[in-house]
């Protein structure tokens, strides 16, 4: 087991280096640049600070230089320092780093509590017309652009009912969360409804629960015992693999409700062309969804031995 | 004497204008209440850029500035003019370019120290340090030596004395009105000892009324009254916060919500909200600085034919754009000067709607079934795209085609200084200095100053030029008006609008002013709020 | 009946929605780009507009028909590449294996990676807005999936006696994987690419909202959706037709790629 986890860390490096030399390649071949995306209206740029700032901050050097200095950096764990604030982006991104965690952690609280039991209950009678209802339900939320609904919650429970608050982080407090949370988990959750209905069902056929009924067995400790503990581990994945990129989802959801995670310092940090900001950032995404990756792998094991890694 | 007579002749010219413009301002009869918070929101881009005044000049980050940070001068938006802040007076020789100027004895930074002459040569030194992109350096380049020091030739600015604890010389390249180039907040006074710290990103120090007191990047920015300000009973508020909303739909809910205390209007909200009888009693309009119009190159052909530039003028229905699409949050631009700006002429009539008359100088211009170009633009909903789809089809009606070319206003801002297009539509700023706004179609500045069409006339020089050395102030806005008069025949660019612009204030909220330059850079030591505000 | 209620509403949304992306210039009234009367901004629908008009004046229900072919085209033509690219990588690297199958999935887990919105957001940025940069990005950066898939079904295709008899027969790679593999993985690459139409007008919204969708004026239903945003309130037919137009749309394939799932997938029980 722990030899698996350190090479899963180990395979982790050359991905991160590969990814830092493809943002930067990409970020090479952008049009507009740094200073020029510092301007909001007026055109009042002045060539001699642009060219000081483009000093500064190293532009001119050629690619594999900058690219070399930057892998330097990376081994030491700097990220270098943000063409925008001249902070280190590591402070920038640490930041950001827990609201966006708490969103997607809230989004994904409500996708797994209404959407498992929508698609259980879905499971349980196929076919009928309750199935067909939940199902539509449920890919209804797949089908919706999420700053439309964004705007609708808000406009509905903020302005018209009043029970939330429509924006921003507030003190950090449950009820700033809601309405981005709601935003955002309604996908993963049409996503989750349909994994669970299609695992149970595959379950409920198979032999060994078959078996097991036909043994006698307390239909309710057949369902609970064996339907759900397999079908956690499908579900598993799902929540995974979901994770990772609801961190990229949640950019629209964030812009829209204030929300001050790293999904906004990143889509700012393109049209800004603050290369170091966007690197560092992707950096951490990428990180954080190869944990939870690989912490799924983990609990994989720790759910069905019978399961083995080469 | 020179100055103070310069002063009154930009007041008395723009004075009339100003009182058919003035805010809606103080509440009468009602005495300033000490206490409160505003929420005033930062409404431009989803963060805070730096805190640093020296390092950013947008909009979004100077209204922070404004509150922790001070200058040598500060706008008057009754007057229409610079007034002295932290100088307390100036006096010019040497023909108005060298001025000694005399400071404020008690201006305390936030860390308990007093501010003396040493701070303001060393900020302004640090802003020419080579190697560093302050953006500042703009406006101390014209000091005598600021250059050498840019260049790593010098250490010290050789033409700032300090002559005394409260008192400095500054000696110009040129004749100068120092007012105009120090109420810019990125040439705010900083604290020399604070700026080395390691934590100064994040914990900026100043000379303003409150005090950096919370930064949550992407969310808000807290700020809280400063008791040693040198302005006596100023501030009245506790705390000023800027919740960061970028996106409108979601600052209209909010503001309607009372969870936030000031709100930009677009022009869609601007509408909105002039329909409806409680909102509309507070929204505050100014005619800012800016002009918004389609500048073409005049290195592209036709462009360069004046017949041509005055064909289009004519062939696009302004009023009516401005009317509907901008939702008359808009001013209809006749030249290039805007409304607020002395060497507006009053007199001065648009270009009429007249296809028949385009498609007469397009013929005279040899152009008789028209022409095609490419339009570049942003997707800006005041000066982008929504503009250019409504004018594609009126330049249709008189056989010049466009092609669109949509792009990121940093990429558009690229494109124009490498003169990369053949038009762009944009906004400029045209103010609140005259003669430095004109400057932009002298034929001696670069493109990549400001002269972005690349027009150039010798008679337009000459007048420029007489303007920049006469010491008769009324000679001076004559022959203002008259290069005003140049452009508007020339039409280098299509004239589209003066900008209008519209903040919402909730009703309990007071003092703010109605500053030309940028609306939402408020001096915050003038608001207050009464009683009935609910922001704890 | 599930299967066939899927199938059924599925299948008719997506046969309408194509309807209007082959016959919108004919069943649209006015021309959606040059038709715009300043005089008519805004008005609510009526007897000659019938979804209203937008803020320019043009005709919305004109817009949502011309509209349709863009939302299609974005939705086809990037699952197109999407799949084009995903399955020549993932059969190539479980026929071949070796170096190249470790190549791939390297660079499959790197596309996983990376947030795909992100991905396709720095490339709108270098290519700049318009219809063939959005399917260049679109299509660049799904592919993963598929990929994997195909991956997984020639691996276990190609241990199979007939593929071995054929490659003592003679028979080059290339013509095995082509006659022999592919056809193999259609049934849930089909899927995949259904529910990734859905998944790519969506992104195409999400992508207008940022700021670098499909270059205006052209009409794509989610730069429509995105403009109105500022007037939910004051205007709501101005989001409300192009928010239902991309809704039907998108529901359409997704339980219609639900539905051929249940059809061509058997596997896809045991895998989802």
């Amino acid at each position: 087991m722990l030899g698996f986890v350190i090479r899963r860390l180990l395979q982790m490096i050359p991905m991160l280096v590969a990814i830092a030399l493809l943002i930067f390649v990409l970020f090479s071949v952008i049009p507009g640049s740094f200073a020029t995306g510092q301007q909001d209206e007026g055109l009042g740029l002045d060539m001699a600070v642009v060219a000081r700032m483009r000093a500064e901050l190293g532009l001119d050097d050629p690619l594999y230089v900058r690219f070399g200095k930057y892998v330097q950096q990376l081994a030491t764990l700097d990220l270098g320092v943000s063409f925008r604030s001249r902070q280190p982006v590591i402070e920038m991104i640490g930041a950001r780093m827990w609201p966006s965690l708490k969103l997607t952690i809230a989004a994904m609280a409500f996708a797994i509590a209404i959407g498992l039991p929508l698609g259980f209950v879905a499971a349980l009678r196929p076919g009928s017309l309750m199935d067909l209802g939940l199902m539509v339900i449920a890919v209804s939320g797949l089908s919706l652009p999420k700053f439309w609904l964004g705007i609708l919650l808000m406009y509905l429970f903020a302005l018209t009912l009043g029970w939330f608050p429509s924006f921003g982080y507030g003190q950090g407090g449950l009820s700033h969360l809601v309405l981005p949370a709601l935003a955002l988990g309604v996908s993963p959750m049409a996503l989750l409804a349909r994994t669970t209905r299609a695992a149970v069902l595959d379950i409920m056929n198979a032999d060994f629960v078959r078996t097991a009924r036909s043994k006698g067995m307390n239909e309710y400790r057949v369902v609970v015992w064996h339907v759900l503990r397999n079908a956690l581990v499908l579900v598993l994945t799902t929540i995974g693999l979901q994770f990772g990129s609801l961190l990229g989802q949640g950019v629209v959801v964030e812009k829209l409700f204030a929300w001050p995670g790293i999904g906004s310092l990143l889509v700012d940090s393109v049209f800004q062309r603050d290369i170091p900001a966007v690197q560092g950032c992707i950096l951490v995404i990428t990180v954080f969804f190869l944990v939870i990756n690989t912490s799924v792998d983990i609990a994989y094991k720790l759910i069905d031995p019978r399961i083995r890694y080469t | 004497m020179n100055r103070l007579a310069l002063l009154s002749g930009i007041a008395v010219a723009t004075a009339g204008l100003l009182a058919a413009l003035a805010p809606v301002a103080e509440a009468q009869g009602t005495t300033p209440r000490k206490g409160g918070v505003v929420r005033m929101t930062a409404p431009y881009a989803s963060s805070f850029g730096n805190l640093d005044p020296h390092m950013s000049g947008r909009s979004q980050d100077g209204q922070v500035h404004m509150t922790i940070h001070r200058t040598l001068y500060i706008w008057d938006s009754a007057k229409g003019a610079p007034a002295l802040e932290l100088a307390t007076a100036a006096t010019a020789s040497a023909g108005g370019t060298v001025w000694t100027l005399k400071l404020r004895e008690d201006a305390f930074f936030h860390n308990g120290r007093k501010m003396t002459a040493d701070d303001v040569v060393w900020s302004f030194t640090r802003l020419m340090s080579s190697g560093q992109g302050f953006v500042g350096a703009r406006w101390i380049r014209l000091v005598q030596g600021a250059v050498a020091v840019e260049k790593g030739e010098a250490k010290e600015i050789s033409g700032i004395k300090k002559l005394g604890e409260f008192e400095v010389e500054i000696s110009f390249t040129q004749k100068v009105e120092p007012g105009f180039l120090f109420y810019n907040m990125t040439t705010s006074i900083l604290p020399q000892e604070e700026v080395a710290k390691p934590t100064w990103a994040t914990n900026p120090v100043g000379l303003g009324p409150f005090k950096f007191k919370e930064h949550i990047p992407g969310s808000r920015l807290v700020t809280e009254r400063f008791d040693k300000f040198y302005k006596p009973g100023l501030p009245y508020l506790d705390r000023v916060e800027f919740p960061i909303m970028a996106e409108a739909s979601a600052r209209d809910i909010a503001f309607r919500n009372k969870e936030v205390d000031t709100s930009i209007l677009g022009p869609v909200q601007y509408v909105a909200y002039n329909n409806d009888a409680n909102l509309k009693k507070n929204i505050l309009e100014v005619a800012e600085v800016f002009t918004r119009s389609m500048v073409m190159n005049h290195g592209v052909k036709p462009f360069d034919d004046k017949r041509v530039r005055q064909a289009i003028n004519h062939a696009i229905n302004t009023q009516i754009i401005v009317e509907r699409l901008a939702r008359n949050k808009a001013y209809r631009a006749t030249s290039w000067l805007p409304i607020t700006v002395p060497g507006y002429d009053q007199d001065m009539k648009p270009y009429a709607f007249d296809p028949a008359k385009a498609r007469a100088l397009l013929a005279e211009a040899g152009l008789p079934n028209g022409f095609e170009f490419e339009w570049t633009t942003s997707q800006n909903e005041s000066w982008g795209l929504p503009i250019v789809e409504a004018v594609i089809p009126m330049l249709a009606q008189v056989g010049i085609k466009v092609r669109t070319k949509v792009v990121e206003v940093a990429v558009l801002t690229d494109l124009a200084l490498k003169g990369e297009f053949q038009a762009y539509i944009g906004s400029s700023q045209t103010g609140p200095d005259p003669l430095q706004t004109l400057r932009c179609f002298h034929s001696a500045t670069p493109r990549t100053s400001c002269n972005v069409s690349g027009y150039k006339n010798a008679d337009y020089d000459k007048l420029l030029d007489e303007a920049g050395t006469t010491d008769d102030p009324a000679r001076k806005l004559d022959l203002l008006k008259k290069a005003n008069w140049h452009l508007y025949d020339a039409a280098p660019v299509w004239f589209f609008n003066y900008n209008k612009a519209a903040l919402a204030y909730q009703p309990w909220v007071h003092g703010l002013l109605g500053n030309p330059t940028e609306l939402v850079h408020q001096y915050p030591e003038f608001i207050w709020v009464d009683a009935t505000s609910p922001a704890k | 009946m599930k299967i066939r209620a899927n199938l059924a509403i599925g299948g008719g949304l997506t046969v309408l929605a194509v309807f209007v992306g082959l016959f919108g210039p004919w069943l649209a009234h006015t021309d959606p780009i040059m038709d715009a009367n300043l005089m008519n901004a805004e008005l609510p629908p009526s007897g000659e507009f019938w979804f209203g008009t937008d803020q320019q004046g043009r005709d919305i229900w004109s817009r949502v028909m011309y509209g349709a072919q863009i939302s299609l085209a974005v939705g086809i033509g990037s699952q197109l590449l999407n799949t084009v690219i995903g399955t020549t990588l993932g059969v190539t690297a479980g026929y071949w294996g070796g170096w190249w199958d470790d190549f791939v999935n390297g660079l499959t887990n790197l596309m996983l990676a990376i947030p795909s919105l992100i991905f396709a957001l720095a490339i709108m940025a270098i290519l700049g807005p318009g219809l063939t940069s959005l399917l260049i990005a679109l299509g660049l950066t799904n592919w993963s999936y598929t990929c994997r898939i195909s991956r997984a079904q020639a691996l276990s295709i190609k241990s199979q006696g007939y593929v071995q008899a054929a490659r003592v027969l003679g028979y080059g790679d290339l013509r095995i994987m082509f006659t022999q593999i592919l056809p193999n993985t259609l049934g849930p690459i089909i899927v995949i690419a259904t529910l990734g139409m859905g998944g790519s007008i969506l992104a195409e919204a999400a992508l207008s909202f940022l700021g670098l969708g499909v270059r205006p004026p052209s009409p794509s239903w989610g730069s429509m959706l995105s403009d109105a945003r500022e007037t939910i309130t004051t205007a709501p037919w101005l989001s409300l037709f192009p928010g239902l137009a991309i809704f039907l749309t998108v529901l359409g394939l997704n339980l219609l790629g639900d539905g051929l799932r249940d059809i061509l997938d058997p596997q896809s029980r045991s895998r989802r």
